[in-house]
């Protein structure tokens, strides 16, 4: 790791100062479950490193407004634990219980978990987001890709790594993201970003700005979040669908559907969503809406499987939104 | 045909055909086989379990080793080897054999491993450790040993070889009554200590008998799979698993175990992954070069074999012989399940669809 500099703002006026306008400047810590393991592997070397874990206001969940607020520095652990957060969003916490590590649920954070880097092992080794050869040619389509995407026409083939991703979009959760020049607000959906060119970083955020909280609607929805993991031990899921539906009785009045790990963003099934308004949750609709979900995927020459992975997902999750017993 | 019924009509192609049929008799019995097995890929609904069964062998045998006894004028005892203890119980084991042949307490031995200064014992690499590091750890101990004797004989009115040492005495053979405590004998030596050495040569160790070749084990395996997502997940592994002379059951059984779960983990998980333009390794890491956890072993069961014949065969290396048939086992308990063979490990997800192609299961 190269060394550098350490700065323990206390206040986020004194933390953006702290910032730069470039990411080669400063780096944000929280959990460091991710700063610190990619600075490990000189991926990324920052100048100077901006620990805002002791910024009070950037901790705690509560109700604001229509919304449930949950502060950028809440940890994982802080967030399942929560009384109002598990009895609203099972599908949020059954996302968290996924990073099957005790450990980085106690360190990792929200935020962090949005704005980690993607685990993309080109990128990790080196290679860049868009992981070119030495001839400036794309790696990923005829190369070890069966943890790529599935939904990418490139540049970028790597998937978004985070876990919560797929269910803060489905329950249309947005981001406030905060700078010395003021706050602005985006979705969740629209934070996650494919990066078209060098240089590009993969979520709306720039070097001097913090993501200072998450903000939920509360409106009631039924949701559930199923992962397919190669093992129990902490592990990226394959492939991870997250599902919130509005429900008149048992019929759907609307469906939202996000799926993670499949697609440089987070990935809305916008058909499979369609198709389910108007209908009641069963073994067929679901299996249905999981296939519609995976309609346009369009696979590279070893992830085929993953198409599959996620119709289940999908299927599962909608089961278990539904409480049905698959 | 039942595979085990087909294991065991073949074992007569081993070279230890009575010990095999022993161990696919009670790796069975503690499986279930009887009642677990089924016709491949028979049963109902998308998850789906399946028994197999891997047999193993391994050469073992012990790598050449010296070790220096000293015996204190004060009683103390210190075993020198160059050996090291990679958490195997190679300390505890040296401990034991030196304890055992002196008829001192483990408590009385000084076991001092772990650099070059120690007479030459070899890396632990092979399954050779044991039978090396017991072989002359006993050999060296019986010879300082002998040396105590004839310092002794003179005192308690007889010779060096009507002498024997029990329970911290040293005492003519059969005979509490004329004996002396360790610590009196140690006094009759002089100033001087003792320091004698003892050497396993591999190519004595088949006449010497105190270290031979050739482990055997038995593991079976129950797997579940879903047959949606192509996961595999192991609900329990059984070892049944001989190594000769067993020279500590505890450390032998934890062996064992570790070697279970490595055959999970290459069954299931490791995998070097390298891009086939660049030459780079993508996984050197213990993120994407997975390894089990503990949520992801099932239930482990170890049986040590042992019994007065293979006592009999001197001691055994036992480091890898069962990681070997596990993972065939558990790729064969997966057969089991699907009727459908994935023929490379690890199994994840991507090969058991592939294997699937079109076949579903409800």
């Amino acid at each position: 790791m190269q060394s550098f500099e350490y700065a323990n703002p206390a206040s986020l006026k004194e933390a953006f100062a702290a910032l730069g306008s470039s990411w080669e400047d400063a780096a944000v810590l929280a959990g460091g479950t991710d700063l610190l393991t990619i600075m490990k592997d000189y991926v990324q070397s920052p100048k100077r490193v901006v620990n805002i874990k002791g910024i009070k206001e950037l901790g705690g969940i509560s109700r604001k407004g229509g919304n449930m607020r949950i502060g950028a520095t809440t940890t994982l652990d802080e967030l399942t634990s929560n009384a109002a957060i598990r009895a609203s969003y099972p599908g949020l916490v059954q996302a968290a219980m996924g990073v099957t590590s005790p450990q980085l649920r106690n360190m990792g954070t929200v935020a962090g978990d949005l704005c980690q880097r993607p685990r993309c092992w080109y990128f990790r080794r080196g290679f860049g987001l868009l992981a070119k050869g030495p001839n400036g040619e794309a790696l990923v389509p005829t190369g070890e890709n069966k943890f790529h995407a599935i939904f990418s026409n490139g540049p970028a083939y790597f998937v978004s790594a985070s876990t919560l991703g797929p269910a803060l979009v489905a329950l249309g959760a947005s981001v406030t993201i905060a700078s010395a020049s003021g706050n602005r607000s985006v979705s969740v959906e629209k934070f996650f970003v494919a990066p078209t060119g060098d240089g590009q970083r993969e979520i709306d955020l720039k070097p001097n700005e913090i993501v200072t909280e998450i903000l939920i609607p509360v409106p009631a929805t039924k949701n559930a979040t199923y992962e397919v993991r190669q093992r129990e031990l902490v592990d990226w899921p394959l492939s991870a669908a997250s599902v919130a539906l509005r429900m008149n009785g048992t019929t759907v009045t609307s469906a939202s559907i996000a799926l993670g790990h499949v697609a440089p963003t987070i990935w809305r099934a916008t058909q499979a969503e369609k198709m389910l308004v108007g209908k009641t949750i069963t073994a067929a609709t679901a299996e249905a809406a999981g296939e519609a979900a995976v309609a346009n995927a369009t696979p590279l020459s070893g992830n085929k499987y993953k198409v599959q992975l996620t119709k289940v997902a999908v299927k599962r999750a909608l089961l278990a939104a539904a409480g049905i017993k698959a | 045909m039942d595979p085990l019924a087909v294991f065991m009509k073949n074992a007569n192609l081993t070279l230890r055909e009575a010990t095999y049929l022993d161990q696919f008799k009670k790796a069975a019995e503690l499986i279930d086989w009887k009642n677990k097995y089924h016709a491949p890929g028979e049963g109902k609904g998308s998850i789906r379990r399946g028994v197999g069964i891997g047999v193993a062998t391994w050469g073992g045998g012990g790598h050449a080793s010296k070790c220096k006894v000293t015996l204190h004028p004060d009683g103390t005892v210190e075993v020198e080897l160059g050996s090291q203890d990679l958490g195997t119980g190679n300390r505890t084991c040296i401990s034991m054999v030196a304890a055992e042949s002196l008829g001192l307490p483990m408590s009385a031995i000084k076991v001092k491993i772990g650099s070059n200064g120690y007479p030459a014992s070899g890396p632990s690499g092979g399954s050779t450790t044991i039978g090396g590091v017991s072989t002359s750890t006993r050999k060296a101990s019986l010879n300082a040993l002998e040396k105590l004797f004839e310092k002794v004989a003179p005192a308690l009115g007889t010779t060096a070889d009507q002498l024997e040492a029990v329970d911290s005495r040293i005492q003519i053979k059969g005979n509490p009554n004329k004996a002396m405590s360790w610590k009196q004998a140690a006094q009759k030596m002089g100033p001087s200590p003792i320091e004698e050495m003892g050497e396993n040569v591999p190519a004595q160790a088949a006449r010497e008998g105190l270290n031979t070749l050739g482990a055997a084990g038995v593991q079976m395996a129950e797997v579940e799979v879903d047959t949606e997502t192509g996961i595999v997940k192991m609900r329990k592994m059984v070892a049944v698993q001989d190594c000769g002379l067993v020279v500590n059951p505890k450390t032998a059984e934890s062996q064992v175990f570790g070697a279970c779960i490595m055959s999970i983990c290459s069954a299931l998980y490791e995998e070097r992954v390298i891009d086939q333009v660049t030459g780079r390794v993508l996984n050197p890491d213990m993120e994407f070069y997975k390894l089990a956890g503990l949520p992801d072993i099932g239930e482990i069961v170890v049986h040590m074999d042992i019994q007065e014949m293979h006592d009999k065969r001197g001691v055994i290396g036992l480091g890898e012989p069962c990681a070997i048939g596990g993972t065939a086992a558990i790729a064969n308990a997966v057969f089991n399940a699907l009727g459908v063979r994935v023929p490379m490990v690890p199994v994840t997800a991507d090969r058991v669809l592939n294997a699937l192609g079109n076949k579903r299961y409800a």
